[in-house]
């Protein structure tokens, strides 16, 4: 009954292009018979309404119907991509997975009981109004991950409203709101989703010319990163009419030439949150960083510069942290804005998280990395800005006094060496400053090479 | 040294201290036609941005020039200079001229 306007969607459009997956077009035929397939195998199971049930998958013909399948049988789905493997075992006890379902790269499936049995008041109200669940991992601001509970009845309601169908690229991640969004929006409209091996602009522009895709909901450093590559010479990307962009701050000068190059694409920004849902927005126009947000279900306000948002769809509330909204339901965002009349703009986190390239790295995490070395004496990680980026991790270093004897490049080494063992590539620091410059200089000292 | 031996060799440089940390089967080569970015390059953004910033070190400790080389105007360049380690060259050796 959850799906019943999706299945009505995909009976009428049958012979349609519903996704592309692995460069092989599956039409909406072909996902409902997944479905099918799927609604079996989860009875075979004997998966029950209410059982949390963690998704590790990336865009599939099978990861889609499942989640649908999972959504039609009230289950509470988690899902998680490959990204975030180093985490799974802390979101399994985090979210009290009870199943797990792996979808491999050939599409196969393995069934894996927790053996955990989840209790947890929001799990309860769930299974008590009898409706389909959603977890999503969000950032917190000491490191840890944030389980956000969500009713996915409500999240599916504004997907009721029939848009605009669009040939879409799924970007964004299985287990991002946005990757969520775009998924649903795409499937309520009878669109396509272009599925992706990876995220490399020449690969992806190759995907768009290839299978004419209009939509490309991605993030400012890819667009940043497309520019760079000249990827976009290469590829006639006609098709393209909507670029959106959303999850970190646009640098104006990439907005501006982006436009110059493409004057034909809409840009689009979009504001979401993985405990709000994602709002409509609509840019002033596309070489603009100005933007309305809202549309119904959502109501924002700005206080002492910060977006507050009330929202519908919003979550129910974090698993394991205290409830982030007011007494009357408003969500402080965290985001500072400018404000002009019913125009915002978004002028990045208030709390010292740093985004890199839309992927977000907590000090703390990175800091504790580094303070496990007996060769450092104190850490200090931080943002700095970059041009391609937006951020990239710096780390002020003082070294401890038995290494008093290394030279700058040998202690960089050192400890980019154990980051490596112990964290995801853009959260290294790409920059180490070396503290107590008295103590250093004479082993820090510049080393001149004449210039002719 | 002339500048772009110069630069080249500060290039050089950054590729051996990319390559300090990355697993012996993925090690970069160097080359003035080596792609920087994109399809036909073996390194992603994060590695990208890592050897802009030991380029940015070893001039600042070198040449004693402080400058940023992924700035607004290296990114709006109708021909982007982080192609191939020679087209990097050549924005270097205009830019720090100036």
């Amino acid at each position: 009954m959850f799906i019943d306007f999706l299945e009505n969607i995909f009976l009428s459009n049958q012979s349609k292009e519903a996704i592309v997956w692995k460069e092989q077009p599956y039409t909406y035929a072909n996902l409902v018979e997944q479905l099918r397939l799927w609604q079996e195998k989860l009875n075979q199971h004997n998966v029950q309404p209410g059982t949390v049930v963690m998704v590790q998958a990336d865009y599939s013909p099978a990861s889609i119907a499942l989640f649908l399948a999972l959504i039609e049988k009230q289950c509470i789905f988690v899902p998680i991509t490959s990204s975030v493997a180093a985490q799974k075992k802390e979101f399994i006890e985090v979210s009290q997975v009870e199943l797990v379902i792996t979808i491999d790269e050939s599409d196969n499936a393995r069934f894996e009981n927790t053996e955990i049995s989840s209790a947890h008041t929001f799990y309860e109200t769930l299974r008590e109004e009898a409706v389909p669940g959603l977890v999503l991992f969000s950032s917190g601001s000491t490191g840890k991950s944030k389980a956000a509970v969500h009713d996915l009845a409500k999240l599916l309601d504004k997907f009721k409203v029939p848009r605009h169908a669009m040939r879409a690229i799924s970007f964004l991640l299985y287990d991002h709101i946005g990757g969520v969004n775009t998924l649903l929006y795409t499937l309520s409209n009878a669109g396509c989703l272009i599925t992706l091996e990876n995220r490399q602009p020449d690969y992806v522009l190759r995907m768009v010319e290839k299978f004419a895709v209009e939509l490309l909901p991605t993030s400012p450093s890819f667009i940043n990163l497309m520019l760079i590559s000249d990827a976009y010479k290469n590829y006639d990307i006609s098709s393209l009419t909507t670029v959106t962009y959303g999850t970190e701050p646009m640098p104006e000068s990439t907005l501006a030439q982006f436009h110059r190059l493409f004057p034909d694409i809409r840009l689009l920004q979009t504001y979401g949150l993985s405990e709000l849902g994602i709002m409509r927005s609509k840019s002033k126009d596309s070489s603009s960083l100005w933007m309305k947000v809202g549309g119904e279900g959502f109501e924002t306000r700005i206080v002492e510069g910060i977006l507050h948002i009330k929202a519908y769809s919003a979550m129910l509330g974090y698993l394991n942290a205290p409830s982030p909204f007011t007494a009357d339901g408003w969500f402080n965002t965290g985001d500072m804005v400018e404000q002009d009349g019913e125009y915002i703009k978004i002028l990045g986190r208030e709390s010292e998280i740093i985004n890199v390239g839309g992927q977000k790295v907590f000090p703390a995490e990175v800091e504790s990395v580094l303070q496990q070395l007996d060769e450092v004496a104190e850490a200090q990680v931080f943002g700095q800005e970059n041009a391609i980026l937006g951020n990239v991790v710096s780390a002020k270093i003082r070294l401890s006094n038995s290494v008093n004897d290394w030279d700058k490049s040998q202690a960089k080494k050192m400890l980019k060496k154990h980051c490596m063992g112990h964290l995801e590539s853009f959260k290294i620091p790409a920059k180490f400053y070396f503290d107590d410059a008295e103590q250093f200089s004479a082993r820090f000292k510049k080393q001149r090479t004449k210039v002719a | 040294m002339s500048m772009r031996e110069t630069l080249l060799s500060i290039i050089e440089q950054s590729f051996e201290e990319l390559n300090d940390t990355r697993e012996p089967g993925n090690l970069l080569s160097f080359h003035p036609e080596v792609a920087l970015y994109g399809a036909n390059s073996s390194l992603d953004s994060v590695d990208l941005v890592n050897l802009l910033l030991a380029i940015e070190e070893r001039i600042e400790d070198e040449l004693d020039i402080s400058f940023t080389i992924a700035n607004e105007k290296a990114l709006s360049q109708k021909n982007s200079p982080f192609k191939t380690v020679k087209s990097l060259c050549d924005y270097l050796q205009i830019e720090l001229a100036k």
